[in-house]
């Protein structure tokens, strides 16, 4: 058991080293896969941090943009996932302090942000309907609770991160992400209950 | 049961699947115990799987798009690195042939001077405008072109 978990960590950390070379050689077929392997899960973190569609596609490409340019800073070390959603977010939070000078944590108060669409789902099944509604009833829970709560429960349960890596991504004590986890699932849940009722 | 104990259980429960060996032994032991909090954890484990099955949103256009761009900013940042580098490379080459030339390039405007019978500070400043003529003429060349290090092109992809 122990060999083979020694096996795949491994496995994980020559893949990691390999991904910090090519960044630094600026490899752009690497890049491609990246882009291609992470779009759903970056895409989606962008869409729920800044709380708007079309700014998560440009920061999106922004993001790819600066990882092309500042792939030297990653080491290599860690998964490169926990690295990209950095730079995702610090170029976010740049972003909206030009557009707007307020926090990530003033974020929702800013009430022109409009809830997100989730994607299209195939047409008329009743199954695909009802989740349909489930996605809308999930989406707009979630847009509606604070920014750094959503950050967080995003990342912890939909991007699948390690609370150590959601404390390297967010810059925030691991005591400070266990208690956004918490209450960011508490008022999750009781927006989904009132949602229902 | 304290009102601490449910809490803490509650705050476990949200941690999920990063709870250590005694964590989990003592959670399980105290849902069995609390209906209260096993509602909790049912309520917390569908939403939490419903977080799970939201529909992934990229689409193809965007994903091509970004990587055209990030293809096009790599060319980029490739030409400008070569333009430096061959920058930095004529820049040791004048220098080395400017140290090996100078000093006879001196010596021989001096014997001109001479010959000629001009007074010194004519040769010299003679001297000092050839040796800065090149570096005007090019610097003139590059500001009627534009600067030769920068491009945006890069917009195209926006």
């Amino acid at each position: 058991m122990n060999a083979v978990a020694y096996c795949f960590m491994n496995a994980m950390e020559s893949e990691a080293s390999a991904t910090a070379r090519g960044l630094r050689r600026r490899d752009p077929d690497l890049l491609d896969r990246l882009i291609e392997q992470y779009q759903h899960r970056l895409l989606r973190y962008l869409m729920y941090l800044s709380g708007n569609r079309e700014l998560a596609e440009d920061l999106f490409q922004e993001t790819w943009i600066r990882v092309l340019e500042r792939g030297h800073q990653y080491d290599g070390k860690h998964e490169f996932s926990t690295w990209l959603y950095a730079v995702a977010r610090n170029l976010t939070i740049d972003y909206l302090r030009k557009k707007h000078p307020v926090s990530l944590d003033g974020l929702m108060e800013n009430e022109e942000h409009a809830p997100l669409e989730p994607a299209d789902t195939r047409p008329m099944a009743w199954e695909v309907l009802l989740q349909h509604e489930q996605a809308e009833r999930v989406s707009a829970a979630l847009v509606s609770i604070p920014a750094e709560y959503r950050e967080t429960v995003v990342l912890r349960f939909q991007e699948g991160l390690a609370l150590d890596e959601i404390a390297m991504v967010t810059g925030a004590p691991l005591g400070t992400v266990k208690s956004r986890l918490y209450r960011g699932l508490n008022m999750l849940m009781s927006r989904l209950k009132e949602a229902q009722a | 049961m304290t009102r601490d104990a449910h809490d803490g259980a509650r705050e476990l429960i949200a941690l999920g699947e990063s709870l250590s060996d005694a964590q989990q032994a003592w959670l399980r032991s105290h849902l069995d115990e609390c209906e209260a909090c096993g509602h909790y954890a049912e309520a917390a484990g569908r939403v939490v799987r419903a977080l799970r099955s939201q529909p992934l949103a990229a689409d193809s256009r965007l994903v091509r798009a970004t990587q055209m761009r990030v293809r096009f900013h790599a060319s980029r940042l490739r030409e400008t690195r070569e333009r430096l580098w061959l920058v930095g490379m004529a820049c040791l080459g004048v220098g080395l042939s400017a140290t090996l030339t100078v000093p006879f390039l001196w010596r021989l405007f001096a014997w001109l001077g001479e010959w000629a019978g001009v007074s010194s500070w004519v040769w010299q400043a003679g001297f000092a405008f050839l040796s800065i003529a090149p570096a005007l003429v090019v610097s003139a060349l590059l500001l009627a072109r534009g600067t030769h290090l920068t491009s945006n092109g890069e917009k195209q992809w926006r």
